[in-house]
């Protein structure tokens, strides 16, 4: 059979198995509505304000990051794999092999060294939060 | 490849995929493509059921006896030998406890959260060999694959933590993203490290590829596995993983002295049960990868058909250190992690994938 087949068996079990969990605790449990039960969690205070805050800039700056990187990944990926054979085969010398792959990666460590320079990779902080740290030291 | 490849049982020789196993087993295979089909869908359950009863065994039962034993106490004695049956007892009483939605969820995530992240931790078990032949499928591009697929979990935590309009979830799952892309890509470069040295995705041949000895040392073979032969690439890709799948010290996304508990603070009843499900399948699913590219797969002394056993053994192992490392080492904050996953991890997991790369090329 196909692998492929296979692995779509296993996300077919992978759906059931949640599902069928879900369908034995809707049998099994009780339903109590009560006032306020369904008010959001915060730690037993009444909830103020709402919940779509606002938050850290980081978190858009290194998914930005990510992104390049990942792509990087997928393009190695191939390079990897025909690696240990395009050695051993006498038809091609090392430095044809190696050298395109240390310049592709040198070329995305100098962006990573850009990135850094720039604080992407450093968590920011709000004035407040630098003027305390800076106190502290 | 296309056709001849996808019909054609493995190549290299003794291993028999499950699915065809079970079809000779009960004799589906004189049934055409529906039995098949049949058989392949039982050996997915097999699968689907093994890494469930493994994550029932570790949550309700061996988490507590562990961080007891670490915390010099008993934990649960009382129902069965070492208080084993409380798996049983945890299962009806977390499965029976009332659903409370919070009043401002975003319906439709907010009930897929739970199913996308246990749902998709199963997925990358289809292409792990376990040894003994249980090993449901074995493409090609299997590592890239399992990659692949234990990505998909931080879409079900952003899910869960955005859907459930709570404050802790939101944050809880914007960590949890951002932690997973910044350890992802020092994962998967040293997981290519280990592709430099096999040549191949294929897991079958890269636990073949560890089969090999090493050296003989007394009439006794050490073999070629790559956490013997590259250690500094296994240390990596052992912290990184723990990262990925957000275990201590890197548990920052459901931190509970910051955030209570992160995405999962809104979700009860079967919805926690199932994202709890998700997390532990990730661990074992982190497990199982080390143990088929680092430690040989199902490789181990005995004959071949205690596979399986040793299989269970070294994911049990790395299971064991993640609550080793959780009664030891003390959280890291967010932006610590944020820069030793960037500054730390991914400069050195280059570094790894480099050196390796000119090793291999020098060697060979």
């Amino acid at each position: 059979m196909n692998d492929w087949i296979a692995i779509g068996a296993l996300a077919l079990v992978g759906l059931l198995i949640p599902l069928g969990m879900m369908a034995v605790s809707y049998l099994l449990r009780p339903t109590v509505p009560e006032t306020s039960k369904r008010a959001t969690y915060e730690s037993g205070e009444i909830p103020t304000g709402g919940t779509r805050v606002r938050f850290n800039i980081q978190y858009y700056t290194v998914a930005l990051l990510f992104l390049v990187f990942d792509i990087e990944t997928v393009l190695l990926f191939p390079w990897a794999v025909v690696y240990l054979d395009a050695v051993e085969s006498d038809s091609v010398s090392l430095l044809e092999i190696l050298g395109p792959m240390l310049l592709f990666v040198a070329i995305l460590l100098v962006g990573l060294a850009w990135a850094w320079r720039n604080g992407a990779v450093q968590w920011a902080q709000t004035p407040r939060q630098a003027a305390a740290d800076s106190d502290r030291q | 490849m296309v056709g001849g490849y996808a019909t054609a049982p493995l190549q290299n020789g003794d291993t028999i995929l499950l699915p065809e196993r079970i079809g000779e087993l009960t004799g589906l295979d004189g049934f055409g493509v529906g039995g098949e089909l049949l058989a392949t869908f039982l050996a997915a359950f097999v699968i689907g059921n093994l890494m469930l009863a493994m994550t029932g065994v570790a949550g309700p039962w061996a988490k507590r006896k562990i961080t007891a034993a670490f915390t010099d106490r008993i934990a649960v004695n009382r129902l069965g030998p070492g208080g084993i049956f409380i798996i049983l007892a945890d299962a009806v009483r977390l499965l029976s406890k009332e659903l409370v939605v919070p009043e401002n969820a975003d319906r439709p995530a907010y009930d897929l959260a739970p199913i996308v992240v246990a749902g998709s931790a199963l997925l990358g078990f289809a292409v792990i060999p376990m040894g003994s032949g249980v090993h449901l499928a074995d493409p090609e591009v299997g590592l890239a694959y399992v990659f692949a697929v234990s990505g998909i979990a931080s879409l079900g935590l952003v899910m869960a933590g955005y859907s459930s309009a709570n404050k802790y979830s939101l944050i809880g799952g914007l960590r949890a993203v951002a932690q997973n892309i910044a350890y992802e890509i020092p994962l998967v470069v040293t997981g290519m490290s280990v592709v430099i040295f096999a040549g191949t995705l294929q897991m079958s041949e890269i636990v073949a590829a560890q089969a090999e000895p090493l050296v003989s040392f007394a009439g006794l073979d050490i073999p070629r596995w790559y956490a013997l032969v590259n250690p500094f690439a296994f240390v990596l890709f052992l912290v990184a993983n723990f990262a990925e799948v957000g275990r201590n010290p890197f548990d920052t996304p459901e931190a509970p002295t910051e955030i209570v508990a992160g995405y999962q603070t809104e979700y009860s009843s079967v919805y926690f049960v199932l994202i709890y499900l998700g997390e532990f399948l990730h661990i074992f699913l982190g497990g199982g990868i080390i143990a088929t590219i680092f430690l040989g797969g199902p490789a181990g002394p005995g004959p071949a058909a205690l596979g399986i056993v040793w299989f269970i053994v070294k994911i049990w192992a790395i299971f064991l250190l993640t609550q080793w490392l959780r009664s030891a080492v003390p959280r890291v904050r967010i932006d610590q992690l944020i820069e030793i996953g960037w500054k730390g991890l991914l400069v050195l997991s280059f570094a790894n994938l480099i050196l390796t790369a000119v090793i291999v090329g020098v060697l060979a």
